[in-house]
């Protein structure tokens, strides 16, 4: 491939250290720094790529210095084929492919998080040569820091994309106890995971979210400190929706999956329950209902019993009706074999 | 050679053929939905290929056990007006006093046991389970169906009630059918392994004689064993 003037003129003023190549021994390792510095530490260090685009080649010593790398890693640890000078030819033509390029460094130490990023659905983008982040899109390059300190810059780097998206987030119930200093919450990656993030518009992904809000909303610990109560998924499944979703992922999957936590309460968007704009809040649940419910009437959202175990206050027919049977089955079928075993002593004695 | 009475009819053989069918069918499909967090319940819904197909069969055999049971007591209510059709199943008092007496055998208090006419105590039971708790089963499960239509007259509260009852309704028709009727007609000694007469419509005179003695005497008066019997009369037809 043919070498750009930028590069030419760039690997040219490197100095004589070159051969044999630099090894990032820890005794070494600043030597190294300096000595790619002597370059890179320059403002103004470019290429100009084969598409015209400029490519800044210029790394900031402190904000290095500073990166978590900073203290244990040379250059030649993320950048080995640089290790030698003059370097080889680049092969990237434009800007994408060039930070492209850098995706397959982080794997020799983070082998897990680049393995799992290959199963998440940004990296299948990728592939299919769209335009989506991987590693150094949200971790950055030298100025690589600890991306869940603070919790709160989660949803700033999936903002940089998703910015909606983080802008609902920031308005909800989750996103206001967050930016409050509230350790609980979850943040973007605790529900999508960081790596393995899997396509939220699948079945597959539909079916796993009642999973996610249970994982904490069962929690008794974790509720007992907003005075939440922790029987939202065991009253959710013993409801037809619930019933539904639990077999849904069995064999084929339903043309409809039936409504889901989200579904009712919302995802980026969740609110308390009891708040005005809730989705669930008594006075707009017909509405919420006719989501799927078309034509849904006043009497429908009773239906739902809104979490709550049917009691002779709640719901007295649900609870009469299901008392009726709990004496009723073991009288009839307690009599009848009681019945049965008499009748077969008889047997038994008269032979 | 074995002798023969006639003890049901066509049209009674072929409804046991449809309730038995949609019996087994809607409990297959029916429990995996009740007890649904039980790997069981996954594996069956896997095997029938999904929920949807699941729910499917589940309606449609629904949908065929309520026009059966409709059929049935429309067909007993019309031939019963036109005097056509002895009530036989309908229950009695000598019911209860059979079925007391029964136990009092049992427990060796009487030395007898009951004698029976067409259908005994155990039958009607079964008979009256089915059909009121088919009732049950057929109006909840409506209500499941179309709760949307339901709720337009009448309170949502309807729909989990309906759930709960159609679902307990059902285990409990499982059950009296696990134990009951597979003991009586199938296990009971004197039974075993299965009692043919409602799919082959006859019954040996013999098996009439020894569990229905006051139908046979009706029939038959009292003949002797060696005695040629007179000619079967025409079984009055029963719901």
């Amino acid at each position: 491939m043919k070498s750009t003037r930028g590069v030419c003129f760039f690997l040219f003023v490197i100095p004589l250290v070159a051969s044999p190549p630099l090894r990032a021994e820890a005794s070494t390792r600043n030597e190294e720094i300096e000595t790619c510095l002597s370059c890179h530490g320059e403002k103004d260090a470019s290429l100009t790529l084969p598409s015209g685009e400029k490519q800044s080649l210029y790394v900031q010593r402190d904000v290095f210095e500073k990166s978590v790398h900073g203290a244990r890693q040379g250059c030649t640890g993320c950048h080995p084929a640089q290790a030698e000078v003059p370097h080889p030819e680049l092969k990237a033509r434009d800007k994408a492919a060039f930070v492209a390029g850098f995706k397959d460094l982080c794997k020799t130490c983070h082998f897990e998080n680049y393995t799992k990023a290959l199963d998440g659905v940004h990296y299948q983008i990728l592939t299919k040569g769209g335009s989506a982040p991987f590693c150094v899109d949200c971790h950055g390059a030298h100025d690589i820091a600890s991306p869940t300190v603070p919790r709160t810059r989660v949803s700033e780097t999936c903002g940089t994309c998703h910015g909606d998206m983080a802008e609902t987030y920031a308005k909800s119930v989750h996103g206001l106890a967050l930016a409050a200093g509230n350790p609980d919450v979850p943040v973007c990656t605790d529900c999508h995971h960081a790596h393995d993030i899997a396509d939220p518009r699948t079945k597959d992904w539909r079916l796993t979210t009642i999973d996610l809000c249970a994982k904490c909303h069962t929690n008794k610990t974790m509720m007992g400190k907003y005075g939440l109560s922790t029987n939202v998924l065991a009253s959710y499944l013993s409801d037809f929706h619930g019933m539904s979703a639990k077999l849904a992922a069995s064999g084929e999957k339903p043309k409809i999956i039936t409504a889901l936590c989200i579904d009712c309460h919302g995802t980026h968007d969740i609110t308390k329950a009891k708040d005005g704009s809730s989705q669930v809040l008594k006075a707009n649940l017909q509405k919420t209902c006719t989501k799927c419910h078309a034509g849904a009437s006043k009497n429908f959202p009773a239906a739902w019993l809104s979490h709550y175990e049917p009691s002779m206050k709640r719901a007295p027919l649900v609870w009469a009706v299901g008392v009726f049977y709990k004496i009723f089955i073991p009288f009839i079928i307690g009599g009848l074999c009681l019945q049965i075993l008499l009748h077969l002593w008889r047997v038994l004695v008269n032979r | 050679m074995t002798e023969y009475a006639i003890r049901f009819s066509k049209r009674q053989r072929f409804e046991h053929a449809i309730v038995m069918t949609t019996f087994v069918l809607l409990a297959v499909t029916g429990f995996p939905q009740k007890f649904f967090e039980t790997g069981w319940a996954r594996g069956i819904v896997s095997l029938i290929g999904g929920l949807d197909h699941l729910r499917f069969i589940h309606r449609v055999s629904g949908i065929v056990f309520s026009l059966f049971t409709m059929w049935h007591i429309g067909v007993a209510v019309i031939l019963a007006a036109q005097r056509k059709m002895k009530l036989t199943l309908l229950p009695n008092r000598q019911d209860f006093k059979d079925a007391v007496q029964q136990l009092r055998y049992d427990l060796g208090l009487v030395e007898s046991q009951p004698a029976f006419d067409r259908f005994d105590y155990r039958q009607k039971f079964e008979y009256w389970g089915l059909v009121l708790g088919g009732l049950v089963m057929i109006m909840t499960g409506l209500v499941l169906y179309f709760p949307m239509l339901v709720t337009r007259f009448l309170p949502g509260e309807l729909i989990p009630a309906s759930k709960v009852a159609h679902s307990n309704e059902g285990l409990m028709a499982f059950l009296v059918v696990i134990t009951w009727h597979i003991y009586n007609a199938h296990l009971a000694p004197g039974i075993f392994p299965y009692d043919s007469s409602i799919f082959t419509g006859r019954i040996s005179k013999k098996r009439l004689k020894h569990e229905h003695p006051l139908e046979y005497a009706r029939l038959y008066g009292e003949p002797a064993h060696d005695e040629p019997a007179p000619p079967a009369p025409e079984t009055p037809p029963t719901p």
